[in-house]
Order: structure tokens, then sequence, then C-alpha cells
């Protein structure tokens, strides 16, 4: 008798975007239209990597707000890697949106074990 | 999510009536969040009336006028109308006066949002100013020294009670830490005022044609004071003969007749345009012809949704030299023109180092452009459901 084999393939497509300077009016835009590119394409897991961020304002964040909302509504999920400079973090707590989405190391952005 | 918002909209000519307005048309573009919006309006004067259309694709709304400018039981009516609908989430849009203009009456129904709480809805407060940075003379109330202070009592007491609420939203980085630190609260959160405007509109390619337009904006008469501005065009109309200023906004509630005795006091001085009440309508028209909007407030109390309607329209802005504005103005990107608060002459040297140089009048308006279209407020629409949503899973 032969053996019975199961298989079962897992496929998790995370976007990470590495951003390093100024994420503002001006800066947003760009970042924007990348994330609009992978959600339209079907990619629901993002992880925005702050760590380099120097700056963060209201326009910034409206980016990583609206990718959050779009991708729940894909059934997928914003994780952020957390800015290094006070200025950037600040604006974070000031929102509460340290509250809203999950927090993650730059060594957690791709599982660990294989 | 079935949110309930205790708000003026027009018809209506209280204060906020333009953020609920424009707050309340982009929630019910929500509809994958939103199931039901119910309004909690004020009373309108006799022979006017809310209406709501229900459009594909739109958000129903149910209105419940509830609550009277002026009246002593307004939080009573606001809670017994939130137990009879019962929503998911209550949001209450006002500022320290929106209540009523009288001391006792607006203290009452800023006890709404603890009501409401203890009655075990989830509520969130948007509050436009704090009493911490009021200038309660030049706000309309107080007069003198120890009813000030007697107001400023009341006004921490009210502050307690509104921090209650689940959450308390305020529009500038700095009233977060005042609150934070004075009050030791932790549920309140940053959410900026954003742009009342469409995204889809393109930054101006020159300045509007004609002569030079200043233009104010607003409801005048306390903190917003037109004389400085007056007497600063009057000095800047012999090397711009052509200028117009345009006086746009009606008087605030609380000083009637207040632009009527600029008229009167000002007669001598030309080319003054007083336009009276703008309609939604009339506002890209106002906005569009002026090449400068000017703030002449002698306090803030709050962020300025007028800031934000400026930059949507690509405006280069001059503002007095005060905390609030001033640190908006940076926190949020955009760029102006300073003046000192009271001085003619130096308003009217910063008015015209915009309208002398178009390059720099378009450069300005660019930056502006960028800050405020870079937040709409149909995205704050969402930074407040993201929240709610947060809320409601505890």
């Amino acid at each position: 008798m032969s053996i019975e084999i199961k298989t079962t393939e897992y496929v998790l497509k995370i976007v990470c975007f590495a951003i390093k300077g100024r994420l503002d009016a001006f800066e947003a835009p760009a970042l924007r239209k990348r994330c609009d590119d992978f959600l339209a394409e079907g990619t629901a897991h993002f992880v925005f990597d702050l760590s380099e961020v120097t700056m963060l304002d209201s326009a910034g964040l409206a980016v990583l707000v609206s990718a959050l909302k779009r991708s729940r509504m894909a059934s997928g999920d914003v994780r952020l890697v957390w800015p290094r400079e006070e200025i950037a973090s600040r604006i974070l707590k000031l929102t509460k949106f340290d509250q809203v989405f999950t927090s993650i190391d730059s060594s957690e952005i791709v599982p660990k074990g294989f | 999510m079935k949110i309930a918002i205790v708000s003026t909209h027009p018809p209506g000519k209280g204060s906020l009536t333009e953020y609920g307005y424009h707050f309340i048309r982009f929630l019910r573009t929500k509809t994958e969040n939103v199931s039901e919006i119910i309004l909690l309006l004020d009373e309108l004067p006799a022979g006017e009336k809310y209406e709501f259309g229900q459009e594909p694709g739109q958000v129903p709304v149910s209105v419940h006028v509830c609550w009277k400018f002026g009246a002593m039981n307004n939080a009573l009516r606001i809670r017994q109308t939130v137990l009879e609908t019962k929503p998911d989430v209550v949001l209450f849009n006002i500022q320290f006066a929106s209540f009523a203009g009288g001391k006792v009456a607006a203290t009452l129904g800023l006890l709404a949002p603890w009501l409401v709480r203890s009655s075990g809805f989830k509520t969130a407060v948007l509050l436009h100013n704090i009493m911490e940075t009021v200038n309660l003379k030049q706000a309309g109330f107080g007069g003198n020294p120890v009813i000030e202070t007697v107001i400023r009592l009341f006004g921490n007491m009210v502050t307690r009670f509104i921090l209650q609420a689940n959450l308390v939203a305020v529009t500038i980085p700095k009233y977060v830490e005042i609150l934070e630190a004075k009050y030791h609260a932790n549920n309140v959160l940053l959410a900026p005022h954003g742009s009342f405007e469409e995204t889809n509109r393109e930054m101006p390619s020159a300045v509007p044609a004609g002569p030079p337009n200043i233009m104010t904006f607003g409801k005048f008469g306390t903190y917003k004071k037109v004389e400085v501005l007056v007497e600063a065009f009057e000095r800047l109309l012999p090397d711009h003969p052509t200028a117009k200023l345009v006086i746009a906004g009606t008087d605030n509630p609380n000083v009637k007749g207040y632009l009527d005795g600029i008229r009167d006091k000002y007669a001598r001085v030309p080319n003054i345009t007083f336009t009276g009440y703008v309609s939604e309508e009339q506002v890209p028209i106002i906005f569009g012809d002026s090449w400068v909007v000017v703030f002449p407030y002698t306090s803030t109390t709050g962020s300025s949704g007028v800031l934000h309607q400026a930059g949507g329209y690509g405006k280069p802005v001059v503002l007095p030299r005060l905390g609030d504005l001033e640190q908006l103005v940076i926190e949020e990107g955009y760029e102006g023109e300073f003046f000192e608060p009271e001085s003619p002459e130096s308003l009217a040297e910063a008015i015209c180092r915009v309208i002398d140089h178009p390059e720099r009048m378009m450069e300005m308006g660019s930056v502006n452009f960028m800050a405020a279209t870079g937040l709409p407020i149909t995205e704050v629409v969402d930074w407040y459901l993201i929240h709610f949503e947060q809320l409601l899973k505890k």
C-alpha cells in the first residue's frame, strides 16, 4: 500500500517598502503610487520599513492609513518597522497609530526558520 | 458601523458648519465601513430645514434635530436621542462655544460627551480648540480678570469631562501634548484638519487675471477682526490703486452688526467688497479669484479651516505671528508670509511681499497646494474610522 501524500503550498506575498529620507507631502505621492500598483495586482500584505525615515508628516501618514484600509479590505494587513528618528516616531505616537498598526523589527520582515 | 455625529450643518450658520458639512459629505462615501449615519443637529431658524438626498453609493442618513444653540438642556436631549437611535459610536464635532454663547449653557452642553459615554456608548470628540490656548477676551468671553479666572476653572473642569470620552481628537500636535501633560490623558490623539476640497483640482497655472485681489474669509468680530486689514489695505492703495479687498463672510453669531460697523467706520476706503454669507457654490469663485488670502486674527481658537481651503486652491497666505497658526503652518507643510498682529504697517508689507512678486506668489501657492491636497478630509475620515474600529474591538 502506497503512502498518502497531502501537499499544501503556502504562498504569502509580502511587499516591503524601505523608505529613506523625508516622507512628506512632496514625496508621499510616489509611495502611494507604488503601493496602489501592488494593491491593484492583488498584493494585500505590506511592510513599511520607516527605520530610515527622517521626517514623517500627515501626508505621509495618509499613505500608511490608505494602505492599511485597502489591505484590510483585501484580508491583508500592514506592519511598520518603527522609525529611529524621534521627529518621525513622534507623529505616530501623537496620532495613536502606534495602537493601530502592528510594529515589527526589520529582522522579522521575512519569516524566520528557513 | 452605525455612527452618530453631533454637529452643526448648513444651512445652519453656527460654528463648525463647514467642517461638519465636509466631514459628513465624505463619511457618506464610506459604504464599506459605515452602514448608517445618524445626524444629531441643532435647531434651525423658522423656515429653514436640513436637506439630505440619497444617491446610489451613499451611506443613508437620518436627521434628528435635538439641540439648540443657547439652550440649557442640550446634553440631556442629545443623550436621549442617542438612547433612542442606538449608534455604535457617537462623534462630537465641537469647540468650547458650540452649544451656547453664554457660559452656563455652553458648559452644560459640553457635558454631553460624558453623559453619552456614561450611558454605555462609545464616544469620540473632535475638539477644535482647547481652553488652554484660547484668548477668552478676544474669543468673545470674559471681560474682566475675575470672570476670566472663573471661566478658566470651569474650562478645566469641562475639559476633564470631555476627556471622559473614549477618544478625544485634536487638530494640532501641541494640543495633544498640553492635554497629556496637564490632565494625564492617554486617550487624546492628533487628527489633522484635512483639506475640504476635491483632490482632482489642479494647481492654478497663473495668477488670476485682473487687479490684485486680497481676500479674507470667515465669521468676523471676535478673534477675526478686519480693522487692521482694512488699514493695511488703505496703506497699500497709493502704490496699488486698482487693488481690491474682499471681506468674505458674515458676523460671528456672538458679535452681530460687527461688519456693518466696519463698513461705516471705513466708508472712506474704496475698493472694498463685503460679500455677506458665502454659499458652498460661491466658495470656489471667491478663492479662485483671490491673489492672496489674509488671516486677520488676533488670537486663534484652533486649526484654521480657511488655511486648508486656501491651500486647496493653491493660494499664498498672510498670517499673524501667533503661536497656533505659525506652528500649524510649519508642522503641516504650509508656507506663509507673517505679520505682527495689530500692526497695519507690518500687514501691508507682508501683503506686498506676496502680490508684488508673482513668482513668489506661485511658489507659495504651490507649496500650500501640496500641503492641503496631501491630506484631503476624505482620508482624515478614514483615520477616524480606523480608530473607531479599534475602539469597537475593545
